[in-house]
């Protein structure tokens, strides 16, 4: 049997289980690399100019403990999923970039997903990447499909349960969460409901995100992410901030971000990488946007690879003392 | 309404031409200086690109010069650049400006419609083609200047002499002006006194757009490659934007297709801004050229794909990287310059040797 390795970084969080059923139907193994831990990291970092940015860094460190496992690794250029909305530099080199720095390598399996090509193009690339399976373009075509269906599912279930990627992922395929949930039950009344934005390969990658969400639950917090919003939601909120979308994941930062300042949440979180480009701008409109409600906190944090956890953790504790801080006075007012 | 516009190389001149022909008020802000770029710096987003901070600091100036309209290019694309103007709007706007601002989400004839004071087809026509003549023009002049200032006996003179040719090319009203002032200061710069050791190093200049046009921003690159006696090849320029002709756009004649096609083995993709044609430009050039400084600001994704790239090609054109941001001081980039400029008369001594 065939077997694809498939990188947990980057895109893996938004569509993983469509991925991994269109390889399934078309009868391929697919072998998903360990959570991160430092090492993997580091060794990503090694081959890459410095200024790259953390989530390449941590993808190229993904993919090399697969270099030995798999026969395939499953590298898509996602150039554009949205009319005239284009992807980052990041995305649309991918599979070239990898290829440069890893020699190694296995054979990539690589697609070019560009909607303003028009979709007999998004097919053909489709139908030649299920090519490296089956001639048969009936069964490929069937394949495309239940992993279409297979990634509807995986967005409702996410938007309908309140659930996290990882845990989304959990639920569908049986891969188990990197580090399973201490606590036992929410509190009946958390203590805040606090909204955390950024890219899922930042939030959800429990190594270079420190633990955020986790910890935050653990301190009797609820936490919002993007992914618990509908797309409407997100699409309404991008319109009104920014009016159209430029960046193809611009909804998961400048539209949940829009949508958490005005929606009653006691603080909104920005994550992002150092030297993010489309960040840089993108987390710079919803921090002018909370200046100008002056409703809700809001704090952005910069992660790359040498991020303490200490720091972080100091800067979440300042934080949330000023939110406990606020939601006591207005209690004190009210009585 | 009187029309800002930002700096970018000398492409003012050619802008100035145009709106002269076409009688709009054009508020150009003053060269870029230290100050448009601390006022830029002040504020951006801490970990934007350089070209922002500075086209916000020139708008700054603009706005400060009573312009009332700013036209900011820029279409859907996976570099930052097409964000630009929303943000830059934003930005000026909580700084209490009012102004107008002209933007290509409707199109590129949206904005030229936006800003010829309704002016005639053929009017518009006529005043572009004189703005891409000046600016012709101006490419000519330069690539002799790369080449005089390598050799050039008194050091300075060839660079003098090209600044008032951009100011005679500037003020020239016409045509035959035009030409008059070019043929004059072609004439001038190849009669300077030149020394005759052998032939100079070539050194291609590539990378991110603003910065190999932009000589503030790139700290007088050219010059200080010129002072060191290094003849600079540069195929990025403002003019290959404007070649219309469609003959050479559809055989793929222009530079910019050439390093594209050259780069296909290595990077089959665009991946937005110059990264692509960096990468091409390395493998076209590894035969002609002795060196390659590669110029990008500070947090380029395309360039930073570009350059991660560029250290596994077969082909081993020496690459010196240079990244600018604000705080990039110009004494760092001149060492490095000369610690690059030996490394490749080195190289080149031993090859001599060698064949010797």
């Amino acid at each position: 049997m065939i077997r694809i390795g498939i990188p947990r970084a980057l895109l893996y969080y938004q569509y993983y289980p469509m991925w991994q059923t269109f390889f399934h139907e078309l009868g391929a193994e697919v072998v998903v690399s360990p959570p991160t831990t430092e090492t993997v990291l580091s060794s990503g970092s090694s081959r890459v100019v410095a200024e790259t940015c953390l989530p390449v860094k941590l993808f190229l460190g993904h993919v090399l403990t697969l270099v030995e496992q798999c026969d395939y690794i499953f590298i898509p250029a996602i150039r554009s999923v949205q009319s005239k909305v284009y992807n980052c530099s990041k995305f649309l080199g991918l599979p070239d970039m990898t290829k440069a720095v890893i020699p190694e390598l296995p054979p990539i399996l690589d697609i070019d997903i560009d909607i303003n090509k028009g979709k007999r193009k998004l097919y053909q690339a489709i139908y030649q990447l299920g090519r490296h399976f089956t001639w048969n373009p009936s069964k490929v075509r069937s394949a495309s499909i239940a992993a279409w269906q297979a990634h509807l599912n995986y967005r409702q279930l996410m938007s309908d349960s309140g659930l996290t990627p990882p845990q989304a992922i959990e639920r569908i395929s049986g891969i188990p969460k990197p580090e399973p949930k201490t606590h036992s039950s929410n509190p009946t009344s958390p203590q805040a409901t606090v909204a955390i934005i950024g890219h899922p390969y930042l939030l959800y990658d429990e190594h270079i995100s420190h633990r955020l969400i986790h910890r935050l639950e653990q301190a009797h917090n609820r936490v919002l992410t993007p992914e618990m919003l509908t797309t409407q939601e997100l699409e309404s909120a991008i319109a009104r901030l920014v009016g159209r979308a430029y960046w193809t994941y611009e909804e998961e930062v400048v539209g949940a971000g829009e949508h958490y300042l005005k929606s009653g949440t006691d603080g909104v979180i920005g994550i992002m990488a150092f030297g993010c480009g489309p960040d840089s701008l993108m987390m710079d409109m919803v921090r002018r946007q909370a200046t100008r409600l002056r409703t809700t906190p809001f704090m952005s944090l910069t992660l790359d690879e040498h991020t303490a956890e200490a720091g972080v953790v100091t800067r979440l504790e300042a934080f949330f003392d000023m939110i406990y801080r606020k939601k006591r006075k207005q209690v004190e007012i009210c009585v | 309404m009187r029309l800002g516009l930002t700096h970018m190389g000398s492409i003012d001149v050619a802008v100035r031409a145009m709106a002269r022909e076409l009688g709009i008020d054009l508020v150009m802000p003053p060269p870029t200086t230290q100050r448009t770029l601390s006022l830029g710096v002040k504020y951006s987003p801490e970990t934007v690109c350089l070209p922002f901070k500075l086209q916000l600091g020139n708008m700054i100036e603009a706005l400060e010069l009573g312009a009332d309209t700013l036209v900011m290019p820029g279409g859907p694309g996976p570099c930052r650049f097409g964000y630009y103007h929303k943000v830059h709007e934003l930005i000026l706007r909580e700084l209490g400006y009012k102004f107008h601002m002209v933007t290509q989400d409707r199109g590129i004839l949206h904005i030229v419609k936006c800003v010829t004071n309704g002016a005639s087809t053929r009017k518009v026509i006529t005043a572009f083609r004189f703005g891409i003549a000046k600016l012709k023009t101006l490419e000519e002049l330069e690539r002799m200047v790369h080449k005089i200032r390598a050799v050039e006996r008194n050091k300075g003179e060839a660079t003098r002499t090209y600044r008032d040719g951009i100011i005679a090319i500037d003020n020239a009203g016409d045509y035959q002006a035009l030409n008059r002032a070019k043929r004059e200061h072609l004439q001038k710069l190849m009669n300077l006194p030149t020394i005759t050791s052998p032939a100079p190093l070539k050194v291609g200049v590539t990378g991110e757009f603003f910065i190999v046009i932009d000589p503030f921003a790139n700290m007088d690159i050219e010059i200080e490659l010129g002072k060191l006696g290094v003849e600079v090849r540069r195929p990025i320029s403002a003019g290959e934007w404007v070649r219309l002709n469609p003959f050479i756009h559809a055989l793929k004649l222009r530079e910019k297709d050439k390093s594209h096609k050259a780069a296909m083995p290595y990077l089959s993709r665009h991946v937005g801004g110059d990264g692509l044609q960096s990468v091409g430009e390395k493998v076209l050039h590894t035969r002609d050229w002795d060196g390659i400084v590669h110029l990008e600001p500070f947090g380029c994704v395309p360039e930073i794909m570009a350059r991660n790239i560029m250290l596994s090609t077969k082909e081993g054109c020496p690459v010196l990287n240079i990244i600018y941001d604000e705080h990039t001081g110009k004494t760092g980039v001149i060492s490095r310059l000369e610690a690059f400029i030996d490394m490749l008369h080195r190289k080149k001594r031993r090859q001599v040797e060698i064949c010797v």
